[in-house]
């Protein structure tokens, strides 16, 4: 019993790595730009095709595959940044942004559905069935490389916005955009930057997902709602507050998982949110909701 | 001799409302000049526009001989115009000392120039070194002003222009602050100071400026407008027995 709730422990913290993944992206514009990108999912979906592609039509490794993923998401961003965050940047319109990142969303669902057609693709790599024994408990290799490659990713993006003069940069653009500007800070440029690693991450968390993902045109919704109910427990905006919220909703449907049937997970889940709206509006750590990023 | 920073028939507007009218004012190189007026004269509109903030609506404004009208904020801090912004604006979850960093970004490659320049703020304010690694939001009004004047004096700027740094300090913090600023501009940094309290407006710039209702009712030497009629009635927005006091 002991064991079986430890592997579950386990379970939970492998898929809670990926919801902090591509919840930190959403988080991160958020927190700087105060702005939802709304085809963040698809940036999740492309990502884990991406890297379906390298392995299967390239025969490249697994692990390539990951950067090439990271680097489309990269690109993504970029482009959704640069065609409709950056014109209306300070021009006082938020909602314009907001719908129109929802039509972007909607046209890379329905090209990728053109494109691909409906079916699920299966997508195995050799991680997924390598298992790797720990006493009673175990992991497949693919469970380690999204532990190794989630935790190196947030500990790099902690170190960048703590101790780089960037990353610094980065948040006193988050807290105070215009007096950012009068210390020589080119808001846009940050603004660009946030884009292209949270959409990175995106990308990446799209191809650790992808072998455990039912692979559609539509796959990042399903993802991205969890993502969205993370990024509200955890407090808009908050770094810290995302990471644990995403390993907090992993557990939680890591463990209800052994008790009840899959498909009420999301019930529990948004349960789980609506009571955090109601106790604590503003987050896990609410002292610290204030600081965006 | 060209001014450093020349303004010439400036409109400045917030959409559709007109705040100041052709406005021409300079400063010399090395000069301190002070821009007084009532509440709601347009001081702090006249210093977002130097500072970038606010685009002219007409008018040019000049900077070491280049025309910067168009230039955005973090351009014209690159070629030496700071501002201290009204209400001091620190990151209120940077530290102190992150503060100061930003307040130094354009010196970002050259770390150890970097330190040199915290530790002459430090040297000025040494209560913000006792403060360096609390967030700047947790310091009180007073350290936060003098955080935000050493923040930036960071970038080494040419033009230092100042909004209100004496605003609801007390007495002796005030004469820190201003005893600083007169010291950044005896070692040669060009003051625009906008500034309520006449009594230190007058003592630290030569020249000054009177904005009444977004226009410029009188210029001269801080000399002759302490004693100017139009200079009372405009400070004190045409209300006697208000605060000021030349
Ligand atoms: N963002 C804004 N939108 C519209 N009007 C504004 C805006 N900011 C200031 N104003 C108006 O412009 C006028 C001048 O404001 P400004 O802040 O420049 O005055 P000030 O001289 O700095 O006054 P104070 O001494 O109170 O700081 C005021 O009438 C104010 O209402
Ligand atoms: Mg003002």
């Amino acid at each position: 019993m002991f064991v079986l709730a430890v592997q579950q422990g386990l379970n939970g913290l492998v898929l809670g790595s990926l919801y902090v993944l591509v919840a930190l992206g959403l988080t991160l514009v958020y927190g700087v730009l105060v702005q939802i990108n709304f085809a963040h999912a698809d940036f999740v979906m492309i990502g884990a095709f991406s890297a379906y592609f390298v392995t299967h039509a390239l025969h490249g490794d697994y692990l390539l595959s990951l950067a090439a993923a990271g680097a489309v998401g990269a690109l993504l961003g970029y482009l959704v940044n640069a065609a409709i965050f950056a014109p209306l940047l300070g021009k006082g319109s938020e909602l314009r942004p907001l719908i129109a990142t929802i039509g972007v969303s909607v046209m890379l669902e329905n090209g990728a559905l053109a494109l691909l057609g409906p079916v699920p693709y299966a997508f195995a790599t050799r991680y997924s069935a390598e298992v790797i024994r720990f006493g009673p408990l175990y992991l497949t290799a693919q469970s380690v490389i999204i532990l190794a490659v989630a935790a190196t990713a947030i500990v790099l993006l902690h170190g960048f916005l703590r101790f780089t003069f960037l990353g610094k940069a980065l948040r006193a653009v988050a807290q105070d955009r215009e007096t950012a500007g009068l210390m020589g800070i080119a808001p846009d440029r940050l603004i660009m930057l946030t884009f292209i690693i949270g959409s990175a991450l995106a990308g990446l968390g799209g191809a650790l997902l992808a072998p455990v993902l039912v692979l559609t045109p539509f796959a990042g919704t399903s993802v991205i709602v969890k993502a969205f109910a993370i990024v509200i427990i955890g407090g808009f905006g908050n770094i810290e507050g995302t990471i644990l919220a995403g390993l907090l909703v992993g557990l939680i449907e890591a463990m209800t998982t052994q008790v009840l049937d899959p498909g009420l997970i999301d019930i529990v889940v948004f349960g789980l949110l609506l009571a955090m709206l109601v106790i604590r509006p503003t987050g896990l750590i609410a002292e610290r909701r204030e600081e965006n990023v | 001799m060209t001014p450093l920073l020349e303004a010439t028939a400036l409109d400045l507007a917030y959409g559709p409302v007109a705040v100041c009218r052709d406005l021409s004012f300079q400063v010399m190189a090395g000069e301190a000049v002070a821009l007084i007026g009532a509440n709601g004269a347009g001081k702090t509109t006249t210093l977002r526009a130097v500072a970038g903030l606010l685009a002219p609506r007409a008018g040019t404004l000049r900077f070491a001989g280049q025309t910067i009208d168009r230039l955005p904020s973090h351009a014209r801090l690159g070629l030496g115009i700071a501002l201290v912004p009204e209400g001091r604006r620190v990151f209120p979850f940077l530290t102190v000392r992150e503060n100061l960093e930003m307040g130094g970004f354009r010196h970002r490659h050259q770390r150890r120039h970097v330190a040199r320049l915290i530790e002459r703020g430090f040297a000025w304010f040494p209560r913000l070194r006792e403060r360096a690694g609390q967030r700047a939001g947790t310091l009180s009004g007073g350290e936060q002003q003098m955080l935000a004047l050493a923040r930036a004096m960071m970038s080494e700027p040419r033009l230092l222009c100042l909004d209100e740094p004496s605003l609801g300090l007390a007495p002796i913090v005030v004469q820190d602050i201003f005893r600083t600023i007169a010291a950044i501009n005896r070692d040669g940094t060009s003051i625009l100071l906008v500034e309520q309290n006449a009594h230190y407006a007058f003592a630290t710039a030569v020249r000054g400026y009177v904005l009444r209702g977004g226009s410029i009712v009188a210029a001269g030497p801080t000399a002759a407008l302490r004693s100017d009629e139009r200079v009372r009635a405009a400070y004190l927005g045409g209300s006697v027995g208000a605060s000021g006091g030349i």
